[in-house]
């Protein structure tokens, strides 16, 4: 599984390019997941058969006080996957609690920059009302 | 007529609170979906005549002839897109969703996403934003369980109103004039 993950700047990379691609395009979906990272990384080649290690603890509650801070797992996937499982694209990284914030600072570039579908805000609106305006400005002079 | 799915929450601020709660009852078994899905012009139309023939459907008993439609016809449609962020707890099924096709929005939701994993990493609430919340949680927890099964912030958080605190505090009440 660690091999599996990949560095943060490829992440990005391949985060912009996933966007790219829908905007060329103009349809399709781009998925992001985060959820916490309960498995150990390190331990994943040596042993492999407890993902949770700390589960073992007779704490019902054991995952509310993790004895250190968790990494979180953030993951993206895009394209077709139920009839072309190869254009399928899958991108996952591991973000260490300390880097978090800075993390989410350029995930929040990214996603800025590449959900472009997205409404932008009030100008057609406010160039309706504009347009409205003039309209009813015309219609005015037209009646005195 | 509703449908199992599971209604779309008013506002990102209801919704970060809301998976605040969950992420705090469940920090392992919750993730959050974050899907930003584009329709083509293609997609639209078909979706917009699907919604009309609905329309007319639903209409025809009443009316007995099915209105004209002339708004749609007349403006161009465009390539639109949403976004969904989805909260889901594995464990117990709570599902909470939001979704908007705001652009404006993008930067404050990563910002909630960036909150919310913080608590996935355990890591404790820096921004003060959300102060009152997790508190109110904890006073609700802390004086309805003697047995602390994860049952019990389940439901308050799958309840989803808010008012976890102010059930305690009638429990509180009944306490004190006994």
């Amino acid at each position: 599984m660690a091999g599996k993950h990949m560095s943060h700047d490829e992440f990005f990379a391949g985060l912009t390019k996933l966007f790219e691609t829908t905007r060329s395009k103009s349809h399709g979906s781009v998925f992001l997941v985060q959820k916490r990272l309960s498995y150990d990384l390190s331990a994943s080649s040596s042993t492999s058969t407890s993902p949770t290690p700390q589960k073992v603890a007779d704490d019902p509650l054991w995952d509310l006080h993790p004895p250190s801070p968790l990494p979180v797992l953030i993951r993206a996937t895009a394209g077709k996957s139920k009839n072309h499982p190869k254009e399928k694209v899958k991108l996952s990284t591991a973000v260490q609690p300390d880097a978090l914030e800075a993390f989410f600072a350029r995930y929040a570039e990214v996603a800025r920059g590449g959900m472009t579908g997205l409404k932008k805000r009030d100008r057609t609106r406010r160039k309706a009302k504009d347009r409205k305006r003039k309209k009813a400005g015309g219609k005015e002079g037209v009646k005195g | 007529m509703s449908t199992a799915k599971p209604p779309y929450l008013q506002s990102s601020q209801e919704w970060l609170k809301q998976s605040a709660l969950l992420l705090k009852a469940r920090p392992t078994t919750t993730r959050i979906t974050t899907k930003y899905k584009v329709l083509s012009p293609k997609d639209i139309e078909a979706k917009i005549t699907k919604a009309r023939a609905r329309r007319k459907i639903r209409s025809k008993p009443a009316d007995g002839e099915p209105k004209p439609d002339t708004e749609a016809t007349t403006t161009p449609i465009q390539p639109a897109a949403t976004l969904i962020l989805k909260t889901f707890d594995d464990e117990s099924g709570v599902c909470l969703k939001y979704k908007t096709d705001k652009a404006f929005e993008v930067g404050r939701l990563i910002g909630s996403l960036g909150i919310l994993g913080r608590s996935m990493a355990a890591l404790p609430n820096k921004p003060p934003e959300e102060l009152e919340v997790p508190a109110a949680m904890d006073t609700a927890v802390g004086s309805g369980t003697q047995t602390p099964v994860p049952e019990a912030a389940k439901g308050a958080a799958a309840e989803g109103k808010g008012q976890g605190g102010g059930g305690g505090g009638g429990k509180k009440k009944k306490k004190g004039k006994k």
